[in-house]
């Protein structure tokens, strides 16, 4: 018997979903809005998969530590907000206290790190709910955000355009622009530190089992001050990439943004409860959500019905794997019911 | 059955998966009186207040009250019938006052309005009745424990109780507060109530009782008035077993190093514990639940941290701030909750088995082929049966479960294991791999802290016992003084 053998494909069923998605998508547009014209189809375009890509990059960017947050158990309810401050405070810097943009993204990232490792000490101080906190936090921003604003945006085109407009053609209708590029490396960055060093182990023994953790020699408390301020640099390079791309520090630059997130990271695999999930999913949950977002556009929906199909497939994953979570419990109990069951028996003879 | 009998149990069987606890097992109860039960722990005493309270139904076996046969007992009908019971821990609501609390669920109303002046007034009659001075409109979350226990006590009565259980219901009291609940006990059972009073302080049991039984293995051993007991006599049946019959460890010469060592430990519970424990010796750590065994557990390996006192390993000062610490220092701590403190259930083997080992080194990487062999060693050594390192722990069995937290500190390379209730809830197979498994690590030179309910099985496997009574130690048994008569009565604070 060799015990290293696995059958297990944790990403198996969510990568055979976003097959699913495609290709029903591709046969929808084929069949009733192309007529079975193949060339035709606009979903397959390399146009729109540059697109679809490109949209889809900051919402990744963002899941990614959305992944670690909420494998070790947390939740952050407060990074779309959060993009509001910190987009609208780096282009306010850029722009009115004209300084120079690198200072403004050093600045930028400090400022992101600094308040999510108040948020981690907070949590990890103390028994309250993330989920609580994090929504104070969200209100906060919401204030500093309208405070630097006023309500009105912050234009700074022209400058800063590095990250949003830089692109690689591959082909005349196939360019690939920079955030792809940010949302690619960083995954590959932080598959490799889930997977190879001590702090990866870390983000599921803690969401796995957080007393066990703690007698195992893991300094909890500091690890969610990491997780948070991991957290926080996410939200400021996503910030940055869609304040590059958008060329203006609008205050509903990422309104909303922790709702698709969650949404990604949760149909991505990762259990509320913690300890299960990987990056890899997640971003298979990521291009999901984008491309049915974008199959919705395509096929001339009004583009409200997103919000509902979103919120559907949320409810959807929750389930499955709430279904899934059932069966596997139900045996157990079955099996064990059959023990006692035995103990009767022996005892009654 | 006879007329003043208000109770009767014939040949009560309960089983739970793994074990059965109750095998033919017989109680009476007279009306007026006051029983006392006692028991090791582990015995069956929680079971029959589970059965009595309805909260678990016996397999087999009749239970007759006042006279008519009782089937399909459940909590709601238990009480209605009279029975109720004092829990250990308080079964009240912190936030709501003595009235609300009295009357919570069953509410005294005009029409579809409660009746609050009524509650009221029946609340202070009550409480009038048990000499008690509490209001009715004092917060019960901040009433002292002995205050709530009146109140569980006022509570019952309101229900028109005609059996109260009491189970260990003096934790925490002082000697006044103790003399007031006897005064009250005494006084309701000279009003007909019967009383079951469950303690494994022999002194409240000989100042209060009208008879004792003694439970083993859920079994009934006796029941005798309390003129014909003396403290011999209980103590012998409460332990009863013969430990020869028990697993026969192999007796290794003992280092005469002393690697380990606690000076006048306090902390959490604790009171100035002093042990040593040599190199390949296994220290026992005896007494009954509640005693401070765990909580000395906790202060060693840093989960809880000294007030005052301190641990010494190979004769230098240390200090435990975390479990961190303390794993720095080669200690190991098995818990006795294991699955919620040792495990992640919902994790591979693979994942729980080098955990620890990560703490070995200063380096930040960890590599999944380190984590596979070093899982592959450990599943090996210890013969934990899986098919495979990436099986859930949650679909192992209770030993092999068990034999992965073992391995989770061997991977750490440890040298001074602390075993909370090691073989708790596991089978009797199962648990001679455990025995045999901590005999090898004498082998190895590696020392032994073991704290275990299960008297045999201490007595046995010890080469010293510390008695905890109290939060502090108060006997050390070496070589001949132990067997289980002697660690008893320490135990329960009856030693001359």
């Amino acid at each position: 018997m060799n015990l290293r053998n696995s059958s297990r494909r944790e990403n198996g069923p969510i990568f055979f979903a976003l097959l699913a998605t495609i290709v029903v998508v591709i046969l929808v547009e084929l069949i009733f809005v192309r007529g079975f014209n193949i060339s035709k189809v606009a979903f397959i375009k390399p146009r729109n998969i540059a697109n679809v890509l490109m949209q889809v990059s900051t919402t990744g960017i963002l899941a990614i530590s959305m992944t670690f947050v909420m494998v070790s158990g947390g939740i952050d309810l407060s990074i779309g907000q959060m993009m509001c401050f910190i987009g609208t405070g780096m282009a306010f810097m850029m722009r009115i206290a004209a300084l120079n943009e690198w200072v403004v993204v050093v600045l930028g990232v400090f400022v992101a790190m600094l308040f999510q490792v108040l948020m981690g000490f907070i949590i990890s101080r103390t028994k309250l709910e993330p989920f609580i906190v994090s929504l104070g936090f969200m209100s906060i921003y919401k204030g500093f955000t309208y405070l630097i604003t006023n309500g009105s945006e912050i234009t700074i085109v022209g400058r800063f355009s590095f990250l949003g407009g830089t692109y690689l053609n591959l082909t005349d209708t196939f360019r690939i622009g920079m955030p792809v590029f940010v949302l690619i490396l960083l995954e590959i960055i932080m598959w490799l530190v889930l997977k190879y060093t001590k702090f990866g182990r870390s983000v599921y023994a803690v969401g796995g089992n957080e007393n066990a953790a703690y007698l195992a020699g893991i300094n909890v408390k500091r690890f969610k001050l990491l997780v948070y301020g991991l957290n926080g640099v996410f939200v400021a390079i996503a910030t940055m990439v869609l304040l590059s791309r958008l060329g203006t520090g609008n205050p509903l630059i990422g309104d909303g943004k922790e709702i698709d997130v969650i949404a990604a990271v949760v149909v991505g695999g990762t259990a509320l409860s913690g300890g299960k999930g990987n990056v890899w999913g997640t971003l298979i949950g990521v291009l999901l959500l984008g491309c049915i977002s974008n199959a919705l556009n395509i096929l001339g929906v009004n583009p409200y019905w997103q919000y509902v199909m979103t919120g559907a497939i949320i409810i959807l994953a929750v389930l499955l794997s709430y279904f899934s979570s059932l069966s596997s419990s139900s045996v157990k109990a079955g099996s064990r019911k059959g023990d006692s069951g035995e103990i009767k028996s022996a005892l009654a003879q | 059955m006879p007329e003043d009998l208000i109770l009767d149990m014939n040949g009560i069987w309960k089983s739970y998966p793994g074990v059965s606890v109750f095998e033919g097992f017989d109680f009476d109860l007279r009306k007026g009186e006051i029983h006392c039960i006692c028991g090791e722990n582990g015995a069956g005493k929680s079971t029959l207040i589970k059965i009595l309270s309805g909260a678990h139904s016996p397999d087999r076996g009749t239970l007759y009250f006042e006279g008519e046969k009782v089937e399909n007992l459940s909590p709601h009908s238990a009480m209605q019938m009279g029975i109720q019971t004092i829990y250990q821990e308080h079964n009240l609501f912190p936030l709501l006052n003595v009235v609300e609390n009295l009357f919570a669920g069953s509410e005294i109303t005009a029409g579809l309005m409660i009746n609050t002046v009524t509650m009221i007034a029946k609340a202070r009659e009550i409480l009038e009745y048990l000499h008690s001075d509490l209001s009715p409109f004092d917060v019960v979350g901040k009433l002292s424990s002995s205050a709530r226990k009146i109140v569980e006590i006022a509570k019952a009565l309101i229900h028109e109780a005609k059996v109260i259980i009491f189970d260990e219901p003096t934790a925490a009291f002082s000697q006044v507060e103790i003399d007031h609940l006897f005064g009250i006990i005494r006084k309701l059972a000279q009003n007909g109530t019967s009383i079951i009073y469950i303690s494994h302080h022999l002194e409240e049991v000989f100042r209060l009782a009208d008879r004792v039984t003694v439970i083993r293995d859920g079994k009934k051993v006796n029941t005798y008035a309390i003129a014909d007991l003396t403290e011999q006599k209980l103590i012998r049946d409460m332990v009863g077993r013969d430990v020869s019959l028990f697993y026969q460890r192999s007796r290794l010469p003992i280092g005469d190093e002393i690697v380990f060592e606690t000076r006048h430990l306090t902390g959490n519970g604790v009171r100035d514990v002093s042990f040593s424990v040599r190199r390949g010796e296994i220290l026992g750590i005896a007494g009954m639940d509640g005693s401070g065994r765990t909580e000395l557990a906790e202060l060693l390996f840093g989960v809880k941290r000294a007030v005052s006192g301190e641990i010494l390993i190979r004769g230098k000062k240390v200090r435990m701030k975390t479990p961190l610490s303390a794993i720095r220092h080669k200690m190991c701590f098995i818990t006795e909750d294991r699955q919620s403190m040792g495990l992640f259930l919902r994790h591979t083997l693979v994942r729980n088995i080098p955990i620890v080992s990560y703490t070995r080194t200063r380096s930040p990487f960890a590599l999944p082929a380190d984590d596979m062999k070093i899982s592959e060693q450990y599943v090996g050594e210890l013969h934990i049966r899986t098919p495979s390192l990436f099986q859930l722990v949650m679909q192992l069995s209770g030993g092999n479960q068990q034999k992965v937290v073992l391995a989770k500190w061997f991977a750490s390379r440890g040298e001074f294991f602390i075993f909370d209730e090691p073989t708790r809830g596991i089978d009797v197979g199962a648990k001679e791999e455990i025995y045999r498994i901590m005999i090898e690590l004498l082998k190895q030179e590696k020392s032994i802290i073991m704290i275990s309910s299960d008297m045999p099985e201490l007595v046995a496997m010890s080469d010293r016992i510390i008695v905890m009574r109290n939060g502090t130690a108060s006997a050390e048994l070496e070589k001949d003084d132990i067997n289980q008569e002697a660690v008893l009565k320490h135990a329960i604070g009856v030693a001359s």
